[in-house]
């Protein structure tokens, strides 16, 4: 469960002063929900998420992860959630399983829990092959399957995921959609930021349509077509945004 | 296990999967520095060998008109000089073109002081600006000196008097039991400054790595999102490049000190004087590069932590080496005996405590003074890497 209360972050800016990269944003998440962040480059979407993941100090606001405050109960807060990016990393010189055990032993797991939720892992994720092998020897999409082992080892009850799918191919990139809808499936809260409309389509319970930091719209995809009139999600985005110059056209992007 | 302490052992033993590492802390001060101070050394003993046994080519002003002088130098070879006779001029001009590396000119009235048994103003002409011109003059000095002592016998014993009389003290030298060796004293000039460089720099790899590194590659942030607070993680990284620091200081001074304990011939010219080193000597070089280590971990990962990526890191590294550098070179120039006041300044103070530790000088004020000042840079470092690694806008900043 994630309620987020009138969260904003200030970052000052040497050259363009204060920038309000979000602005009061309020949201609920429920478990089994499949939440969408939808929103161009800038939007806000990455700096919301970090709050919320507590990478980032929120400047007004706040918000509750399973309970818990963002602000006065971080480290409670990080062992609730699992947190998937498309720019996130693995450690080279460690194999798969080295790198997943470094991070079940960072989330308190006992070492024999932790083995046997990596060899469950490997096994779900078809990641057996090559699980032994140093990361720097992965394909693109094997490395996802080990971050997604990552993000999903101490089991939480919430998910971020911050554009999963950024730079990875229609193979690769469709494991990620799997596994997404697999933790709604299993009853886990799911917050989904990206700006491929397609995947918002495919994969969102409710979508917030985030803009210069702040939330335009929130609803179900029905409900926002209702609201706007439009047919074509595109249409339907530009209208929330005051955006809508053009005819209604299939882009995909924004 | 606490979360610093699996930050730790991940960084610490991550690291040695690296070739890079393997060759700059392991390899590189076991093999490569033990052969180019054995390589350096032989050259300059060779260098000094030779020098002596090289002919040297000098100018005689004078000799025509002192034909007893002129009499001394008859078999110059035998010194290893090649004498010739020219005027004044030519001789300087011979200096300047290099044809001759310096004259003597001796005065017309020379043989004349000589029967007064008066001292013969001899003038030395060398090139001040050209290191051989200044040899070939301690040269003839040398020489000259030599031939004055046999003139001097000659004449005591022509008075019935022993040449002994003109010695009236001799001098002999002993090391005092318990005291440092003459290889000692060559090993205290140079080593403070080899380890003093091994422990700042020993962790220049991993410091890069751990955070700057990790900004690069995208893993500090899955790591931020585990339930390790910052300080968990800034400490654990911490205490990985002091330790990685601590293992290449230690290995640095392993690799100085193997070939000395095996007597490699390549080592003898350091050594045939006689290396000893006290216990407590030995302890103070392992002892030294704590706070060395600590400093210098705090210093890289406080750059780390502040640069985007590697490549940032590194050019900021620039300044801080030079400077470490220096600071570690001071140690060469300034006695064991240095005053109070070096033990204020970082790097320079533990090399020169180590310094005091080889020769065997006991200052404990000195010594005081610089693990309390090393202690409080060595913190300084620290709290300032644990502050940078608390803002967001530094750690993010990609």
């Amino acid at each position: 469960m994630i309620e987020v209360d009138s969260l904003s972050k200030v970052f000052t800016d040497k050259k363009r002063g204060e920038v309000r990269a979000v602005d009061g944003v309020s949201f609920t998440a429920t478990p089994g929900e499949i939440f969408g962040l939808l929103g161009p480059n800038g939007a806000g979407k990455t700096t919301l998420i970090r709050m919320l993941a507590t990478i980032l100090e929120p400047t007004a606001g706040t918000a509750r992860i399973q309970g818990h405050d963002i602000r006065t109960e971080p480290e409670k807060v990080r062992a609730s959630i699992g947190y998937l990016t498309g720019s996130a990393g693995l450690y080279e010189r460690l194999t798969a399983r080295e790198m997943l055990e470094y991070f079940g032993a960072l989330y308190g797991l006992p070492p024999a829990e932790t083995k046997r939720r990596i060899d469950s892992l490997i096994s779900e994720l078809e990641m057996g092959e090559f699980a032994n092998g140093r990361c720097d020897k992965l394909s693109t999409g094997q490395r996802q399957r080990v971050s997604i082992a990552r993000s999903l080892l101490h089991q939480p009850p919430v998910l971020f995921f911050d554009e999963p799918t950024s730079g990875l191919d229609v193979v690769a990139a469709r494991t990620v959609v799997r596994f997404i809808k697999r933790c709604r499936d299993e009853g886990r809260t799911v917050v989904f930021s990206t700006h491929i409309m397609s995947e918002v389509e495919a994969l969102c319970d409710r979508i917030a349509v985030v803009y210069q930091g702040k939330i335009a719209a929130i609803g179900t995809l029905a409900e926002l077509r209702a609201r706007t009139g439009a047919t074509t999600f595109e249409t339907v985005f530009l209208r929330l945004i005051g955006q809508d110059d053009e005819e209604e056209g299939e882009k995909g992007r924004l | 296990m606490k979360p610093w302490q699996i930050v730790f052992r991940k960084e610490f033993f991550e690291v040695f999967r690296d070739s890079r590492t393997l060759f700059n802390i392991i390899i590189s001060p076991l093999l490569i520095t033990p052969l180019i101070l054995a390589v350096i050394g032989g050259m300059a003993r060779r260098q000094v060998q030779d020098a002596q046994k090289a002919v040297v080519p000098v100018a005689a002003v004078g000799l025509d008109k002192a034909p007893r002088v002129a009499a001394l130098f008859e078999n110059a070879t035998d010194d290893n000089l090649k004498v010739t006779e020219m005027t004044r001029a030519d001789a300087e001009q011979a200096i300047a073109q290099r044809k001759v590396r310096a004259a003597f000119v001796v005065p017309e009235n020379a043989d004349k002081l000589l029967d007064e048994m008066t001292p013969v103003p001899v003038t030395l002409l060398l090139d001040q600006g050209s290191q051989s011109s200044q040899e070939a003059a301690e040269r003839l000095k040398l020489v000259l000196n030599q031939k004055g002592q046999q003139l001097a016998v000659v004449r005591l014993s022509m008075r019935g008097l022993s040449p002994e009389v003109a010695t009236p003290f001799t001098t002999t030298e002993k090391g005092i039991q318990g005291g440092a060796s003459r290889g000692t004293l060559m090993l205290a000039t140079f080593l403070p400054y080899i380890m003093a460089l091994s422990a700042i720099m020993g962790g220049i790899y991993l410091a890069n790595d751990s955070v700057a590194g990790e900004k690069e590659r995208g893993t500090l942030e899955t790591l931020l999102v585990t339930p390790a607070s910052r300080r968990d993680l800034v400490l654990g990284k911490f205490l990985a490049v002091a330790a990685i620091a601590l293992v290449s200081g230690s290995l640095s001074l392993i690799g100085l000190l193997w070939p000395f304990a095996i007597k490699l011939p390549a080592f003898s010219w350091m050594s045939e004087s006689g290396l000893s080193l006290r216990p407590a000597a030995v302890a103070a070089m392992f002892l030294v590069q704590l706070p060395l280590a600590v400093l210098g971990a705090g210093l890289l990962l406080s750059i780390s932590t502040f640069a985007r990526n590697q490549k940032e890191a590194q050019s900021y590294l620039g300044p801080v080496i030079l400077c470490a550098s220096v600071a570690a070179l001071l140690s060469m120039m300034i006695k064991a005996e240095a005053p109070l006041v070096w033990a204020f300044v970082p790097i320079t103070n533990a090399a020169l405590v180590l310094k005091q530790a080889l020769e065997g000088v006991s200052n404990p004020a000195f010594v005081a003074a610089a693990c309390a000042a090393s202690v409080v840079y060595a913190a300084a470092a620290v709290a300032f890497a644990t502050h940078l690694f608390q803002r967001e806008a530094i750690l993010l900043k990609a």
